[in-house]
């Protein structure tokens, strides 16, 4: 065991790995708080899958790295939500019902213009840690920089927003202004995660980290630490110990975080965390 | 400027889907005043705080010579995130993200805001277990945080007082008198116009009455802003 989390630091692949890991982690363990506390959690899923369109795009115009493209459409499909929110009376969840299945359909028609077949979509649905390459890794470094950036300077705005929509309007936060920003962040922060973790993956580090820290949290600061801890807790265990037992490490990431949240979950009653129903 | 109005409102009109929810609304509020603000539910009671607050259009005019404070209706608001009540008033009040602690300056404030409005035992408690009282007073306390020249209560509830504490109108009373606050008390129902109410205004669409509580609370007033089927409740009267 040993051996194998020494490789991750004299082994320049490997290293690359762990800082792409690291930095997945990171973001997704600032993010995560503030997602599951503005309820976005099934954003994250649908802007998740829209990445596969820019894919499929990329494939379709015989690209090497569709990065940017899955980037490009993930904020585009993200920006059309956000947009869309503000002139409907449907519900958030019918919205991203509607892009989630159209950008899906409209994916896997270009793929099938493409005449690839579905072979590398499996790299995209369940990440390929693997074929990361530096470029994949200075976009979650960048991922984590912005994640932090962004959580230093607004997070205050957007847990405000969270506790209450109205009450944030009333106080003269320009609340659209600021759902506009949480959502473009993720789409960018989504898009650029899921080679990576891959897109079924990058939605569970985005939720899960912060729904295992509010069980047993009673503040902010408690939830916001927590996440982050099981976030890199979970990315490391899982690399290293998927790594050992050769299991494919974004899964085994995933399955340590879940595992995580399983013993929250048993331990909230003990703390006597009986907050009042609404 | 000390005889310059806190708050005017001329020909004030709030319209939505062609119906006009406040129509032709023009008032003068001076500072330093309790002034309750009545009608039924519907009213456009809220819709006119709103314009106030600038947070929807509106037609006419409306200047506000001074900071306002709000406490909205029934706060509907996520009770099972973790957040104390530090946390939430330090939102507003520093820059450093809350996640990584609150300031020493900070706390220092939130607790003379909170014990400023007999609630200073509440700094740790999480938001989502407050009750009814508690959570109003925590409402208050963060509207206070800017000390505002007119405080707007929609709906204050009626009897939530924390026992032990000073009475909800003893601190409404005491941002009238020692900080010459205006504070405007809305709400659909009758109690809040009480002997301290130095003006009544009665609002329903259009502004039906303005004057003191002991001149506007006849039989007839009531009838024209509610409708004819509101009792007036005995305790207005015992002047």
């Amino acid at each position: 065991m040993f051996d194998v989390i020494s490789n991750y630091f004299t082994n320049d692949w490997q290293a690359l790995i762990l800082v792409s890991v690291v930095c997945a982690c990171l973001t997704t363990g600032v993010l995560s708080p503030i997602v599951v506390s503005s309820r976005l959690a099934f954003f994250s899923d649908a802007v998740a899958h829209s990445t596969l369109a820019g894919v499929a795009l990329g494939l379709l115009l015989s690209l090497d790295n569709p990065l940017t493209l899955m980037v490009g459409v993930a904020i585009v499909v993200a920006l059309i939500i956000a947009s869309l929110r503000q002139v409907t009376t449907l519900g958030l969840d019918t919205l991203l019902g509607v892009a989630m299945a159209g950008s899906l359909a409209a994916g896997l028609l270009m793929y099938h213009a493409a005449e690839k077949g579905y072979a590398g979509l499996h790299n995209y649905l369940f990440g390929q840690v693997a074929l990361l390459g530096p470029t994949d890794m200075w976009a979650l470094v960048l991922c984590a920089v912005v994640a932090v950036v962004v959580g230093a300077r607004w997070g205050n705005r957007f847990f405000l927003l969270a506790v209450s929509r109205p009450l944030a309007q009333a106080r003269g936060v320009p609340v659209a202004r600021y759902e506009f920003l949480l959502i473009v962040l993720l789409g960018l922060v989504v898009s650029l995660s899921v080679r990576a973790v891959g897109l079924l993956l990058v939605n569970a580090l985005l939720i899960v980290p912060a729904a295992t820290s509010r069980n047993l949290a009673r503040s902010v600061r408690g939830m916001f630490w927590g996440s982050l801890g099981v976030a890199l807790f979970a990315g490391l265990c899982g690399l290293f110990v998927g790594d050992y037992l050769l299991l494919p490490p974004a899964p085994a990431i995933v399955v340590v975080a879940v595992l995580l949240f399983i013993v929250s979950q048993a331990l909230r009653p003990l703390l006597g965390h009986h907050v009042a129903e609404a | 400027m000390a005889t310059e109005p806190l708050l005017k409102c001329e020909h004030v009109t709030v319209s939505a889907g062609g119906r006009k929810l406040v129509e032709d609304v023009s008032l003068t509020l001076p500072r330093g005043q309790l002034v309750a603000l009545i009608g039924p539910n519907g009213a456009g009671k809220t819709t006119l705080l709103r314009a106030i607050l600038k947070l929807i259009k509106y037609d006419g005019r409306i200047e506000v010579n001074g900071r306002i404070g709000y406490v909205p209706q029934r706060l509907q608001y996520d009770r099972t995130l973790p957040m104390t009540v530090l946390e939430f008033m330090a939102l507003t009040l520093q820059k450093r993200p809350v996640a990584f602690g609150v300031a020493g300056r900070v706390k220092a404030r939130v607790q003379e805001l909170l014990e400023s409005v007999g609630a200073a035992r509440l700094a740790r408690s999480m938001i989502g277990g407050l009750s009814g009282g508690e959570l109003q007073r925590v409402m208050l306390a963060s509207a206070l945080q800017d000390q505002p020249e007119l405080l707007l209560l929609d709906e204050p509830a009626a009897g939530v007082d924390i026992e032990g504490e000073a009475t909800f109108t003893e601190l409404i009373l005491h941002q009238v008198r020692e900080h010459n606050t205006t504070v405007v008390l809305v709400s659909h129902d009758l109690s809040v116009v009480s002997d301290i109410t130095d003006q009544v205004v009665c609002l329903n669409r259009t502004l039906k009455c303005v004057g003191s509580a002991k001149d506007l609370l006849t039989a007839e007033t009531i009838a024209e802003v509610f409708g004819g089927h509101k009792a007036v409740y005995g305790h207005h009267h015992h002047h």
